[in-house]
């Protein structure tokens, strides 16, 4: 219902750890019990991250239990 | 997606409404990325501070961070909860309830389960005997402020724009500005949810959920998060059971079933009957940790 405020919050979570560095990937986890629609999440995606070093990283989630709703790790992109 | 609700809507500000003077503060700015930069100027200075001396000395070091090379390049492990923030703001306000004394509770149900009636009343009987601080969270309107004030308590009303929920900040600044004396009760009216209010700890010091019998004995099984995350769960409006054929023992099974260690009560808010065992509740609700 939210998933737009949520992912912007994944965004600037990651974004304070990765400096200026492209960001190719990022994985969450995301348990049953934790209200959050991963499929919205996914939609918003693109919007939120775009202009951001997160821009076109993709948005990688795993399943986890209970209410759980990390985020487990980020990858750097390749520095061209 | 949020087009359900319209939360998260960029155009998204959040402003604070002091009653007493008519004083409007806006609390968050809107726009996308606009609100992210405000944010964090606003209410994390260090977090940004230590962001920047993060980005100068991370890149080839990667000392502070376990790492690992995947097929792109470094991987960094976080493991930091995607609410960690408001998480953190809702720990500092909590600490700040215990310290003082103060019992804060988190008032969450659906629009017109009659929370704001339950409010007043409280503070019709209560009068006296405990100082009273509302906190009001609509997305629009300073209406229920104004009840609150009418009924004889110190109000603030923050309206969300276009958010569905009260976050742990806006009550920081709310408590801020409304500075509750030593032992007060503070009652923070969420926005009427009961979807998204369930995810964000406020640093109260208990959820309460209010059901109306006109909502139907189902209402717990159709939004189990909320009533899973309430200690306190109120059947109002009681007093109508009879005239819309509301089965309260059922209501009261259907909560167990998703929730079964929420104490329960039935009131109405409107005839006064059941408050009693509200205001005793009030009254032995000892503030500390959970």
């Amino acid at each position: 219902m939210h998933e737009l405020g949520l992912s912007r919050n994944i965004v600037s979570i990651v974004s304070e750890n990765a400096g200026d560095r492209p960001v190719a990937r990022v994985r969450v986890a995301i348990g049953p019990l934790a209200c959050v629609e991963t499929r919205a999440l996914q939609f918003c995606w693109d919007i939120v991250t775009e202009d951001t070093s997160l821009s076109g990283a993709t948005l990688e989630i795993v399943e986890a239990d209970a209410d759980t709703f990390l985020i487990k790790e980020f990858e750097f992109g390749e520095i061209a | 997606m949020c087009g359900t609700c319209g939360c998260s809507d960029p155009a998204n500000d959040v402003k604070m409404v002091d009653p007493e003077t008519g004083k409007e503060t806006l609390i968050r700015q809107g726009g996308l990325l606009h609100d992210h930069d405000h944010h964090h100027g606003h209410d994390h200075g260090h977090e940004h501070g230590h962001a920047h001396s993060h980005d100068h000395h991370h890149p080839h070091e990667g000392d502070d961070k376990p790492h690992a090379h995947g097929p792109n390049g470094e991987i960094i492990s976080l493991e930091q909860a995607v609410l960690s923030k408001n998480d953190s703001i809702a720990a500092r306000n909590r600490g700040w309830f215990e310290g003082r004394g103060v019992l804060a509770l988190n008032l969450v149900s659906s629009p017109g389960a009659g929370k704001t009636t339950l409010l007043e009343r409280t503070i019709a009987e209560m009068a006296g005997e405990r100082p009273i601080y509302v906190i009001e969270g609509d997305q629009m309107t300073t209406n229920d402020a104004e009840r609150i004030r009418a009924a004889g308590a110190r109000a603030i009303q923050i309206n969300t724009g276009a958010g569905c929920h009260l976050e742990a900040d806006m009550i920081a600044d709310a408590v801020a500005t409304l500075d509750p004396e030593p032992g007060a009760l503070l009652l923070i009216e969420n926005v009427g949810n009961l979807v998204c209010p369930s995810m964000f700890d406020l640093g109260e010091h208990m959820k309460v959920a209010v059901i109306s019998t006109t909502e139907g004995e189902d209402k717990p099984l159709k939004y189990p998060h909320m009533f899973r995350a309430a200690g306190l769960v109120i059947i109002n409006k009681i007093d109508l059971a009879p005239h819309v054929d509301f089965d309260e023992d059922l209501c009261r099974r259907n909560i167990a079933e998703v929730n079964g260690t929420a104490r329960i009560l039935s009131l109405s808010a409107r005839t006064s009957e059941g408050m009693d065992n509200w205001l005793g509740f009030l009254d032995g609700a000892v503030v500390g940790r959970r």
